[in-house]
């Protein structure tokens, strides 16, 4: 009787809850915070990820990634593909259709031209684009009509969704940009603070660095949307407050990027005014392990491919390292709801996630002796292995960072469990990351055995990331230092099957590819994969409608978002 | 006095101009590279693009004059422009531009000056309010339990990072009492009275934060200059006279003590325009200091330039205004 | 109301058994560590229109006596007769009641003048505080004490700092006359000043006396000008005083072997210089004074009984009272 009468209370409440967010602005207003706060509200003068993200409050490209990593058509009638004929036979066009009643928010229609202008804008020398990538081998935008687009590209793309798809790289308005090209783009205060968009927002008051306060766009294409009348952006602080004002005070409804200690987290949260929800992208924290040989001795050759490192091209050994290592205690210590075990190096989407490669989960020290013994290691009197004199002893590297510190110090111990010798070094940030050709000390220059960073590619197509890993990529002198092979991985095979993937169409196909590539690096001696990391943010136990998004901008569907009353 | 005032300014100007050079020095052989906050995913060329759109490509003397003339004449002449609605060339004034946030350095500065003056000031204030009266009891009654919990009081507010009692506050009146808020709403407006009693709990806070470790510092200021004072001849002249005690500490001592404590007070006006970077970080005030902190961690060097230079020229400033209230002060100093 | 046969009988001031104890502190916890009686059972005299001169070493007691009697302390012990009134108990508005009736002269003139006051403002705060004339009679006052200590009246908005010594003591004397003071405490009043200034001051200070017919208690360690201005003289060492007399009988037969040696470095009247005494050693620290007499430490004469017995302040007639072993109550 009393759990009838519960249950048919919180039905009534569910209706009344979908029944409260069917009418634009009825919900009051909604929260949100970035500890990181807003610089700018184009993507194009930014690649911060608060600015990506509060851009994409207001501007929207013609197709944005959900959770899943699949696209789903904003500015577009729908995806282009092969079979719907909107990418062409040769993979060298993609013909995009705006839906024909989206409109700006100042009310007029969103036409082929601002599409152009967008391209023109990002690609312009002088402007600066950060997100000139995304436009990469486009040799030409082009309006069929009103509202259909074609981008034309110098080479056949098999995946042509670069150009004005996800957060990176929207639609603005050409009016409104008109006179911002080139040189003047930065002098457009105006345009670049409060941009006229299609999304469910638009500006009010933009406050740099500080706050945006937005309103419900009166022109978006959902009558019924956004729930909120008015969206505030706050920033400033740092993440631990940020995740204490949605968590324990309940001063906002959303907070961007936790990061912050999982047991202090967990602590906040048992304040019971939020919870806190995370998504996984691409990002690997992962161990590279050098093919070549770092030896001091060397001099200008040192780590590059002329001198093979001695023993860690051995794939065995980099196996018994990988095994002596166990994930889930890092995780916990470290990451948290921000972090999960993978033996991947492309751990996101799940459809193009391998399968294949689940041995490392389990941490097995007897496994990965019986390895090393096997190919002949022997254990020594000091309790360090040896082979023909060579002891097995590692230079780890990594950035100075709490959460990686922690890391290096468990594996160090592990390692030592199975008679590696390891000695452990921290770069600052600055350095390592800098790629400054003159330092010793850059992930790229790598002067060490093994060395551990993240790294992810933006969107959900790994071609270029995998690219990295052919022969070609290796960082060298004659280079000058450049180049993301950091492991300095040479394989003709997957230099071949590399070039495979640039003709393969379809996105199972692609999966498919991916997971061949990912298999043939996480198996050789290259790589340790080690944590999938994810973002955490914190959200309002009030508000619904939030699907964290790792693929996309966070705020990806704010449109969806509603109170719970 | 004027005379006097007016040579000081005028030797003000080359120090000023060293000053900025130095500034601009430094900032430039510090490491700092704009795109170096952006994400691994974006090549080199790209970041090399926009190091040169932001005008990184040329020397470094050509990009300091450029500085120098946007912020020395076309800054002035723009607000002059704005001011008169008057326009002195047809070609627009090329400003101090930001580059996180491509917008004018001074609109952002001005932008954020409401705010700094508002908490950081109000803290100012109210620290010296509460400090000097602490101060004069702390002395006239020297060693009493008065005087030793003053000076543990502001042993503690002095030595206690402002960023540990700002976390404290929060989680004592935010967190469990939840009384005031934790974050600042700087898009507060106040109308009325209900308004204006919001805007008054966001700023207790980060106000108290301050004004404790304000009023640690001046308060022990105040105390030494009281005692010093209150062992004089002329302290026991004017009880002698047969003074009340009240006139004997309230107007000989304190008029005399309060010369080097107001010259104190004024030597620390320019942080008050510098921000309390931790204070307004934690309460996220939107003031001056944390627009520095996000200009330094964006390696925004325009920002930090002008800024830098800003709080430079009021601190030579403000050493002028300490030295010429010391000699409208001080009967026995005069500057000719 | 006292008849004026009886006040003419009574000593202005009479000054018995004041003691002015010191504790000392120290360390973190500021305990006490001990006492410096700086002045210690002092007594005396001073007749009405008389000058006494007080003298002895730097550090002996001098100034605080001077200010224990003005009440400058609170005291620790003792009585202070001024005009038959015991002020030693007096505190707050009593105490302030009859501070016009006694006044000091200060040895710092510049440090004793509030620098940020001007000359005309630090001579009317005592006028306007005890007597609230109007801004004429205010004004006609200040002038007047300016005219008699020789101030220019046009000095009046001028600041301290802007005087020489010499003005700036005559402006501390004219701030000390202002309330018409019966007695006043002139403690080194010359000494900071140039020697061809002090005599200036000197003698407007006898003027002065003469004038307003003053009482002075004259300190100063310089013997000559206590001799030229006082009529009787006490010398104190370590917080007492140790002989007490009319001034020419002091100087030419002291008793007390401090007093002696004092007078011993000071040249005759007629140029004539005595055998000089030097004394050995050091003033003891006031902090653990000697045993028994506390001069035995230097004193030429010192024996026995010295060491474990404090001589008493005998009265020796004639107005004249010494504390020394040596010099017994003369036979009856
Ligand atoms: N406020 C005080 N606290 C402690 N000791 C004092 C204080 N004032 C004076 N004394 C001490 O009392 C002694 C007598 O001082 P003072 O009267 O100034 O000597 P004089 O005027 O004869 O040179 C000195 O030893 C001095 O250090
Ligand atoms: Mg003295």
């Amino acid at each position: 009787m009393r759990l009838r009468h519960i249950l048919t209370g919180a039905s009534a409440a569910a209706l009344m809850a979908s029944a409260a967010h069917a009418e634009r602005g009825a919900d009051g207003q909604v929260n949100v915070l970035y500890y990181q706060a807003i610089s700018i509200m184009t993507p194009y003068l930014s690649s911060g990820t608060k600015d990506i993200d509060g851009a994409a409050l207001v501007l929207e490209p013609f197709a944005r990634f959900d959770p899943d990593g699949h696209l789903v058509p904003y500015i577009a009638q729908e995806i282009p593909t092969l079979e719907n004929g909107g990418i062409s036979e040769d993979l060298k066009s993609i013909t995009w259709k705006i839906k024909p009643d989206i409109l700006w928010s100042d009310g007029t229609p969103v036409t082929a031209a601002d599409a152009i202008f967008s391209w023109k804008y990002c690609t312009d020398p002088e402007g600066g684009c950060a997100q000139a990538p995304y436009y990469d081998d486009v040799t030409d935008v082009e309006a069929i009509d009103d509202k259909t687009v074609k981008v034309t590209f110098s080479v056949p793309k098999p995946y042509p969704y670069t150009a004005f798809v996800g957060a990176q790289s929207p639609i603005i308005q050409a009016k409104q940009f008109a006179d911002c090209l080139g040189a003047n783009a930065p002098s457009c205060t105006e345009a670049n603070t409060m941009p006229i968009g299609t999304g469910p927002f638009r500006v009010t008051d933009f406050k740099a660095n500080d706050v945006v306060t937005l309103e419900a766009n009166p022109n978006y294409r959902d009558p019924a949307k956004p729930a909120f009348a008015t969206l505030v952006l706050k920033g400033g602080g740092d993440a631990a407050s940020a995740a204490r004002a949605v968590l324990e005070t309940g001063e906002f409804d959303y907070a961007w990027n936790a990061q912050v200690e999982p047991e202090i987290l967990a602590q906040m949260a048992a304040a019971g005014k939020g919870e806190i929800i995370s998504a996984f992208g691409t990002l690997l924290e992962r161990l590279h392990v050098n093919q070549t040989d770092p030896a001091p001795a060397l001099g200008e050759e040192r780590s590059t491919v002329k001198h093979p490192h001695p023993f860690l091209t051995d794939p065995d050994v980099t196996k018994a390292l990988s095994l002596a290592i166990d994930r889930e205690i890092l995780v916990e210590t470290g990451y948290g709801e921000a972090g999960r075990p993978t033996c991947n190096l492309v751990p996101a989407p799940e459809y193009q996630n391998s399968p294949n490669n689940d041995w490392c989960l389990k941490q097995d020290l007897d496994q990965a002796n019986k390895l090393l013994d096997d190919a002949g290691w022997a254990m020594g009197a000091d309790g360090v292995r040896a082979k023909d004199g060579q002891r097995l002893s590692i230079l780890y590297q990594t950035s100075v960072n709490s959460v990686r510190q922690a890391a290096q110090a468990l594996i160090k111990q592990w390692w030592n469990e199975i008679g590696v010798e390891v000695e452990l070094r921290q770069i600052d940030p600055a350095v390592f990351f800098g790629g400054d050709p003159g330092s010793p000390d850059t992930l790229q220059k790598f002067y060490a055995d093994v060395e551990m960073y993240a790294d992810n590619f933006e969107g959900t197509d790994a071609e270029r990331y995998l690219g990295q890993w052919v022969c070609g990529e290796i960082p060298s002198p004659e280079t000058a230092w450049q180049g993301g092979n950091t492991s300095r991985f040479c394989d003709p095979a997957y230099d071949a099957a590399r070039a495979e993937m640039s003709t393969t169409t379809g996105d199972e196909d692609r999966a498919k590819m991916t997971i061949r590539l990912n298999d043939m690096i996480v198996n050789s001696a290259a790589i340790i994969p080690l944590i999938h990391r994810g973002r955490v943010s914190t959200k309002s136990k009030t508000l619904g409608g939030v699907e964290m998004n790792a693929f996309d901008s966070e705020l990806w569907n704010v449109a969806d978002w509603y109170r719970i009353k | 006095m004027l005379a006097y005032a007016v040579r000081r300014l005028l030797f003000a100007i080359p120090t000023l101009l060293v000053i900025s050079f130095i500034i601009f020095l430094i900032l430039d052989l510090a490491p700092s590279d704009p795109t170096a906050n952006l994400p691994l995913t974006i090549p080199q060329d790209v970041r090399q693009q926009i190091r040169l759109s932001l005008g990184l490509g040329e020397p470094m003397h050509v990009r300091y004059l450029k500085w120098l003339y946007q912020f020395a004449v076309n800054e002035p002449m723009h607000a002059l422009e704005q001011l008169t609605g008057h326009h002195f060339s047809a070609t627009p004034r090329v400003r101090v531009l930001s580059w996180q946030t491509r917008s004018p350095v001074v609109d952002l500065i001005l932008q954020r000056l409401p705010q700094t003056l508002w908490v950081v000031g109000l803290s100012y204030v109210v620290g010296i309010l509460i400090a000097i009266p602490i101060g004069i009891v702390s002395a006239v009654r020297q060693y009493s339990w008065f005087d030793q919990i003053g000076t543990f009081v502001s042993m503690v507010g002095y030595s206690v990072p402002t960023f540990f009692t700002g976390l404290l506050m929060i989680m004592l009146f935010s967190v469990h009492l939840g009384w005031l808020p934790s974050i600042y709403d700087t898009n507060l407006r106040v109308t009325d009275v209900a308004s204006f009693w919001a805007q008054v709990k966001q700023m207790i806070m980060p106000v108290m934060v301050l004004a404790l470790f304000n009023a640690a510092q001046i308060s022990r200021y105040m105390r030494a200059s009281m005692l010093e004072n209150l062992t004089q001849d002329y302290v026991r002249t004017a009880r002698a006279k047969g003074m009340r005690e009240w006139v004997v500490v309230m107007v000989h001592v304190l008029r005399n003590s309060l010369i080097p404590v107001v010259t104190v007070i004024a030597l620390g006006v320019p942080q008050i325009f510098g921000g309390a970077i931790i204070t307004e970080q934690i309460f996220r005030v939107n003031g001056l200091g944390q627009l520095l902190i996000t200009g330094i961690q964006g390696a925004d060097i325009p920002l930090v330039q002008t800024l830098t230079f800003l709080f430079a020229a009021l601190i030579v400033l403000f050493n002028l205004i300490a030295d010429l209230l010391y000699g409208m002060l001080d009967p026995r100093i005069r500057y000719d | 109301m006292l008849s004026a046969a009886r006040a003419a009988r009574q000593p202005l001031l009479s000054v018995s058994g004041l003691r002015m104890h010191f504790p000392i502190f120290k360390g973190l916890l500021r305990r006490q560590v001990g006492t410096v009686k700086a002045v210690d059972d002092v007594g005396f005299d001073i007749a009405r229109g008389e000058v006494l001169g007080l003298v002895g070493e730097s550090g002996c007691g001098k100034s605080t006596t001077g200010r224990a009697i003005l009440r400058l302390y609170d005291i620790t012990s003792g009585r202070i007769e001024l005009e038959g009134e015991d002020i030693a108990p007096l505190s707050g508005a009593a105490l302030r009641a009859v501070r016009p009736r006694m006044q000091m002269i200060f040895q710092d003139p510049q440090a004793s003048l509030n620098p940020r006051m001007t000359v005309g403002s630090i001579i009317a705060e005592p006028l306007d505080e005890h007597l609230r004339p109007s801004r004429a009679e205010r004004r006609a006052r200040v002038f007047e004490l300016m005219d008699a200590v020789g101030l220019a009246r046009g000095f009046a908005n001028r600041y301290p700092h802007e005087f020489s010594g010499g003005q700036r003591q005559r402006i501390g004397i004219a701030r000390a006359l202002a309330l018409n003071p019966a007695f006043i405490v002139c403690d080194e009043p010359i000494a900071a000043l140039d020697v061809s200034i002090q005599a200036q001051v000197v003698n407007l200070l006898e003027d002065l006396r003469a004038a307003f017919g003053l009482t002075y208690l004259f300190i100063s360690h310089d013997l000559s000008m206590v001799r030229h201005l006082a009529d009787r003289v006490a010398v104190m060492y370590l917080g007492k005083i140790v002989e007490i007399a009319p001034r020419e009988a002091l100087y030419r037969f002291p008793l007390h072997p401090y007093t002696e040696a004092l007078i011993s470095a000071v040249p005759e009247a007629g140029g004539r210089r005595r055998a000089r005494i030097v004394l050995r050693g050091d003033v003891p620290s006031p902090l653990r004074p000697p045993s028994g007499c506390a001069f035995r430490t230097r004193c030429p004469k010192v024996f026995d009984r010295c060491h474990v017995e404090t001589p008493p302040l005998t009265d020796l007639g004639r107005g004249r009272r010494a504390a020394c072993h040596l010099v017994g109550r003369p036979p009856a």
